[in-house]
């Protein structure tokens, strides 16, 4: 299954809810806002960095160069559109709304 | 289990719509005899509390909404049992008879369904 987050990690409680639930070994992709917890520096490095140790972390290209993201945690994948639509063919979605 | 539909319901059920259009689209998958189950984590368990009256709010109750859904061929509710407990409730408190899970519980219930259509 392909856990997407769209919200901030520092106003919303999604990823740290999805990341309890999400076997391990599940991939996770970061979209709209969800993209800064891929960020460098963020207060919730920890948590994606743990995360990270477990499940395979997408982040969406478009989303993070609107929103000026260029240092990222170490380990995250970006993706475009296309690579968005791949892992939505290969994967059911939870979206985590 | 490619017709069955799980609905996340994560949202508690007076500070946005999400509850009540979870509710609808439940009743209307229901109807078309499509296999339903609703899987309650997060703030989602509070659409399940007992005693709900936002008639003060000029709202209805989506409490007592609930219960009815078998006579639409929904049956099958399970609670996400830490948000539960996080909440300080306990399976007496809610207004339906809903299985517990854990978190891999959750999961499976997720990756057991066709599609998961979140609220």
């Amino acid at each position: 299954m392909l856990y997407t987050i769209n919200k901030s990690p520092l106003m919303f409680g999604n990823l740290k809810s999805a990341l309890r639930i999400a076997p391990e070994g599940e991939p996770v992709l970061l979209y709209e806002d969800g993209v800064y917890a891929a960020a460098h520096g963020a207060a919730t490095e920890a948590l994606v960095a743990d995360a990270l140790a477990k499940h395979p972390i997408f982040a969406l290209k478009a989303d993070l160069e609107a929103r000026g993201i260029t240092r990222l945690i170490d380990g995250i994948r970006v993706v475009d559109y296309d690579g968005f639509v791949a892992l939505v063919e290969e994967h059911p979605v939870v979206p985590w709304l | 289990m490619e017709n069955t539909v799980a609905v996340l319901m994560r949202k508690a059920p007076y500070g946005s719509v999400y509850t009540a259009e979870g509710l609808r689209s439940i009743l209307g998958i229901g109807v078309f005899e499509i296999d339903v189950r609703v899987l309650f984590v997060d703030d989602g368990v509070y659409a399940l509390v007992k005693n709900q009256d936002p008639s003060v709010l000029d709202m209805k109750s989506l409490g007592d909404a609930f219960p009815s859904l078998p006579e639409f061929g929904v049956s099958s509710f399970t609670v996400h049992a830490p948000s539960l407990a996080e909440r300080g409730l306990s399976v007496e408190d809610l207004v339906i008879d809903a299985e517990l899970v854990d978190d891999a519980g959750a999961a499976a219930l997720l990756a057991s369904a066709g599609t998961v259509l979140p609220f």
